[in-house]
């Protein structure tokens, strides 16, 4: 590989549960500062294409590198690679366990990112930057949706990953909270991270992707800017999806 | 609140042990009456092979074995049984406290005393002959046995002194519920064997050490080299001389029936019996002994059973999560199948008994090892169902931050996964505290052993029995109340 803005790189990627094929011969690449929406009908293989990205679903054959280094080889450290990819899921996921503040430094202190005081001096930091310094204490299980999600996302910015990934972000969100995980988002994007995010939210889609994906029938049937996308869609299948999501 | 019904309780128990009255007289005048009746005997004593000749003949005769000889005495007072066919001298001691009791002058059996010895174990059959020849010569037997029996209390046998036990220990086994053969007074054995074995063990200048367990344990424990002889007022059967050889005789005794009277044994106060139970010989040193023991026992077994099901659940969760460690999964599986499936008691003799047959261990490790080893099984299958039943997104959120399995385990999966099963684990607790109460069967005396040692000698089932059963209850009370605060304050990270 030569470019060497190139991040992500799929390269002929299949996976199967049994005998039911959900990705066939996937390739594409993610660059840095891109912002790459994913989109497509439910059960296509969105979430299993994203979490194919840092391994927690393994592919059956072909090849994912992150920065060049192929994560499908045996002799690569899988959890060193894990850390230059965040990861936001649709549930959350913060540990019960811990504090709000534990939470967001109990990964860069464990695997020796950094010290515990240089952990919660960033921890001070990302709080700050979401307005919620005041949670730092508090046990995940006293926020509201949306305030969890916010606490994600830096928890899983803190590693200082070189792109993150977001499952359906907003899927489990009661509606008013939705717009206050979206309008991180669309800070971080300025800010020029990385990004690749399944969603259902097409405006999102449009207003800050530089890239969106159709997945559809165990492949990548269609991939453009969002004006290619949504302004004149090529395929019948990416029509038709298009017209359900609008209507 | 609790204190009440528990005083309440103990009220209503000490109102139906109340009404134990007077009972009607046994139907038996001599030997030719014990058929079709119910036999009471200790087990595998020669009563019982000798009375086992009746059992299921025509007439229908019953035989109740017991572990210990009052047991079956209790059981003749209560009129659970009809007669008790036991040991003249035994007999003798029973009846002395017991009013309502007497012994039929037609005797049942007559047979002879000796000690047993591992077969291979020639040599120390030999000097024991030997020493038991000067013994009676001398006179020195037939004046530990006077002691005993007629009362003499001019003599008491002392080993000579300055003697040098250059030879090592001689370690006796024995059931001291048996007296006056072996029997506890002021916490220690003694009797007839007790002494008598001391003598022979100072004539081959070794040291005495004598274990108690249960009557038919001791050939087993001689054979496996847990003792090196065996003197529990037995006597030589030819089923016995199968598995162990036996030493000249020290004495004859009479198998002789015990039947009720129908005199009325008039019921102690409650002061007398508390008396006798707790007070008199010290007897309340047994339950601290005990309590002392079982306290140990269970908190080293719960540290050892806490620390097995965690390496097991670990391992089977992780096998479970990813496929990996399948020969240690599999070695897991083994494990619990086996410590699931069989009953704790057998596992307590097998490591006993077998494991460590001819090793010199102490028991308290013996009974730590056998239940940690026992409830680490029950600990590892509550923990592994506690971290499946965690949210697979718990997993997956501290891997994708580079978190290693370990770590996730450690830091993420764990402390969810104990303050989870909290519940489940504090009744595990609860079972194996009890679960001690099985110790006596390796002869170690925890609370339950205690509370029967008193029984043995006071022959009341009252206050010991229901004092230990107390004694549980606080201990599982104290957890219980312990566990309680724990979970309130993990329960603080919740809304």
């Amino acid at each position: 590989m030569s470019d060497k803005d190139c991040i992500i790189k799929v390269e002929d990627m299949t996976k199967s549960y049994g005998d039911n094929v959900v990705l066939e011969h996937i390739n594409t690449e993610v660059h840095k500062g891109d912002i790459i929406a994913i989109i497509g009908p439910s059960g296509c293989g969105k979430s299993t294409f994203i979490r194919t990205l840092n391994m927690l679903e393994i592919p059956d054959s072909g090849a994912v590198y992150i920065d060049d280094v192929n994560l499908m080889d045996k002799k690569v450290d899988v959890n060193k690679m894990r850390q230059k990819v965040g990861m936001v899921f649709q549930h959350f996921n913060l540990f019960p366990n811990l504090t709000i503040r534990e939470n967001i430094t109990l990964a860069p202190v464990k695997t020796k990112l950094m010290s515990r005081e240089e952990a919660d001096e960033a921890a001070k930091k990302l709080l700050d930057r979401v307005g919620m310094s005041d949670k730092a204490d508090a046990y995940p299980d006293t926020l509201s949706g949306g305030q969890k999600q916010r606490i994600a996302i830096i928890r899983a910015l803190a590693m200082n990953p070189e792109v993150l990934l977001f499952d359906e972000p907003t899927s489990a969100l009661d509606p008013e909270m939705v717009g206050e995980v979206l309008e991180l988002m669309k800070k971080l994007a300025c800010d020029g991270m990385t990004m690749v995010v399944v969603t259902h939210e097409m405006g999102f889609a449009k207003e800050v992707a530089n890239r969106v994906m159709f997945l559809d029938e165990k492949g990548i049937k269609e991939e453009g800017s969002p004006e290619e996308i949504f302004g004149s869609p090529k395929s019948p299948r990416l029509q038709s999806f298009l017209a359900r999501v609008n209507s | 609140m609790k204190k009440l019904k528990i005083l309440c309780l103990f009220a209503f128990v000490l109102c139906l042990t109340g009404c134990g009255g007077q009972m009607e007289p046994s139907d038996i005048s001599s030997i030719d009456d014990l058929e079709g009746k119910k036999i009471g005997v200790q087990l595998n004593t020669t009563g019982d092979i000798y009375v086992s000749d009746y059992e299921g003949d025509e007439a229908g005769t019953v035989i109740e074995r017991y572990n210990k000889g009052n047991d079956a005495i209790s059981s003749l007072k209560n009129g659970k049984i009809d007669c008790v066919v036991i040991d003249e001298e035994p007999a003798k001691a029973f009846i002395k406290r017991n009013s309502d009791l007497s012994i039929l002058e037609e005797e049942f059996t007559i047979e002879e005393y000796a000690i047993c010895v591992a077969k291979e174990n020639t040599q120390l059959c030999d000097d024991i002959n030997k020493a038991l020849g000067e013994l009676k010569e001398d006179g020195t037997l037939q004046k530990i046995i006077d002691h005993y029996i007629n009362g003499d209390d001019s003599f008491r046998y002392e080993s000579p002194e300055g003697i040098s036990y250059e030879n090592g220990t001689l370690v006796m086994a024995t059931n001291a519920a048996f007296p006056p053969y072996e029997f506890y007074e002021n916490n220690e054995i003694t009797g007839i064997d007790a002494d008598m074995a001391t003598a022979v063990a100072d004539k081959l200048n070794m040291k005495l050490e004598i274990e108690d367990m249960e009557f038919d344990s001791i050939i087993n424990a001689v054979q496996s080299g847990k003792a090196d002889i065996g003197v529990a007022g037995m006597t030589v059967t030819e089923d016995r001389l199968k598995n162990i050889n036996f030493t000249d005789t020290y004495t004859t005794a009479k198998q002789v029936i015990v039947i009720r009277n129908g005199e009325y044994n008039p019921l102690l106060s409650i002061k007398d019996s508390f008396y006798q139970n707790f007070i008199e010989d010290n007897r309340y040193a047994y339950i601290l002994k005990g309590l002392r023991n079982t306290l140990v026992i269970a908190l080293l077994a719960v540290l050892l059973g806490v620390a097995i099901g965690f390496v097991i659940s670990i391992i089977r969760a992780t096998h479970d999560k990813t496929g990996k460690l399948k020969i240690l999964n599999f070695l897991s599986r083994v494990y619990l199948t086996i410590i699931r499936g069989t009953p704790t008691m057998i596992q307590l003799l097998i490591i006993y008994y077998v494991i460590f047959a001819s090793a010199n261990v102490s028991k308290i490790l013996v009974a730590v090892l056998a239940f940690g080893i026992n409830s680490g099984a029950y600990v590892a299958e509550i923990l592994r169902g506690g971290i499946m039943s965690l949210d697979i997104g718990q997993f997956e959120g501290a891997r994708s931050l580079g978190l290693t399995h370990g770590q996730t385990m450690r830091y993420v999966i764990l402390p969810q996964t104990i303050k989870n099963t909290l519940p489940a684990l504090a009744n595990e607790f609860i079972v194996l505290i009890k679960e001690t109460a099985i110790s006596g069967y390796i002869g170690l005396q925890d609370l339950t052993m205690a509370g029967n040692i008193i029984r043995g000698n006071t022959y009341q089932a009252f206050f010991p029995l229901i004092t230990v059963a107390c004694i549980y209850l606080v201990i599982v009370l104290i957890l219980t109340a312990g566990v309680n605060k724990l979970e309130r304050s993990l329960k603080k990270n919740e809304r």
